[in-house]
């Protein structure tokens, strides 16, 4: 080995001796570094998560039994001696207070009532001042069970808006 | 005896209003009765509710508790001849609506054959046969006119169809001629859906 060369060496050997600087916030900037590139991944299992809680949510939702769709249906009679007129029917147990029905206009002859009714087929009559049974013109007529007093039939649907049959 | 007899009565009678409440409202001679019909249609898998309110319908009324426990009795009849004609999978809605075909004249054949040529829900074919019926069409015109519509026509198709021969009588038709009439129209019209879902060519009728 040449002098020269072994000076090298020797310069070398000190410069790696010598203590490094490093910057106080080198540490942060670095581990900073490393989360961001970790975050993607992160992210990718926090939708994974919540896509699966999602997916039980909906089973849960789908798979339990839901109530019919229900359907507005008016009730209409022109009654112009009545004082009272009320809807009954196998939607309201045949209780006669229930669902008084009002008068479209203040004193006028036509009583209406709204009812939300399920699919299904409804036996009704209407109850004039307590005491007169009415079937709706409108409607068919209910079979006769005897009882002495008329009734009609109104038949709701699955599917679509609109009127009963 | 008699007081033994008497004591079973209330006991069932109570024990039934605890399980009902609502029957609570029948005369109590018509309350055991109609308690004993509705226990054989839930051990016989048959609909309690619509029992239920012709009972209630009964009482409202004011009919006496023969009559009401007679009607009970008929719609459960009545209730099981349409489940024997529809078949076990039929659900209560289809049912309650077979009984009152069947109490309207129709036979179980009827509608065997329309589970047979529908698949869909019966429930609306089924009342409307029975309203036609209550609209003075005869039974086999009305029976044969929902059959040949029961195939292809919706549920709209055939509350309109009713609709049309209720109309018809109303402006002085023959009821069977209505329903003749009407059930040729509906059939064209739900000819004419059918292909407009399909998206054929046919020509459409002028």
């Amino acid at each position: 080995m040449f002098d020269h060369e072994q000076d090298i060496v020797e310069r070398v050997i000190d410069s790696l001796r010598r203590p490094v600087g490093i910057e106080p916030a080198f540490d942060a900037r670095v581990m900073r570094e490393i989360a961001a590139l970790r975050a993607p991944r992160r992210r990718l299992v926090l939708f994974a998560g919540l896509a699966a809680v999602a997916a039980v949510l909906a089973v849960v939702v789908l798979a339990r039994p839901r109530a019919p769709a229900t359907r507005e249906l008016q009730f209409v009679l022109v009654a112009p001696q009545a004082a009272t007129v009320s809807l009954v029917g196998d939607f309201n147990d045949w209780d006669a207070v229930r669902t008084p029905m009002r008068p479209l206009r203040p004193d006028g002859p036509v009583w209406s009532a709204v009812v939300p009714l399920a699919p299904g087929r409804y036996h009704y009559a209407f109850l004039v001042n307590g005491s007169r049974w009415l079937a709706d013109p409108a409607a068919p007529t209910a079979s006769d069970d005897g009882f002495g007093t008329p009734s009609s039939v109104v038949t709701v649907s699955g599917r679509g808006r609109g009127r009963g049959t | 005896m008699r007081i033994a007899a008497l004591l079973a009565a209330l006991t069932l009678a109570t024990r039934v209003a605890a399980q009902e409440p609502r029957l609570e409202r029948l005369d109590s001679a018509a309350r055991a009765p109609v308690a004993a019909l509705l226990d054989s249609a839930r051990i016989a898998g048959l609909p309690a509710e619509p029992l239920i309110q012709r009972a209630l319908e009964g009482t409202t009324k004011g009919a006496p508790a023969e009559r009401v426990v007679a009607a009970v009795r008929r719609l459960a009849t009545d209730l099981g001849r349409a489940r024997a004609a529809l078949g076990l999978a039929a659900d209560p809605l289809e049912l309650e609506a077979g009984a009152a075909a069947l109490r309207a004249g129709a036979s179980p054949e009827v509608l065997a054959h329309l589970r047979r040529a529908r698949h869909q829900p019966l429930m609306v074919p089924l009342a409307v046969l029975a309203d036609l019926v209550a609209s003075g069409v005869p039974v086999d015109s009305a029976a044969a006119a929902v059959l040949v519509l029961a195939g292809s026509a919706r549920d709209a198709d055939l509350v309109e169809f009713r609709r049309a021969v209720e109309r018809d009588i109303a402006l002085g038709a023959s009821p069977a001629g209505a329903a003749t009439g009407a059930a040729r129209e509906a059939a064209g019209a739900t000819d004419l859906n059918s292909t407009a879902r399909t998206g054929s060519a046919r020509p459409r009728r002028p």
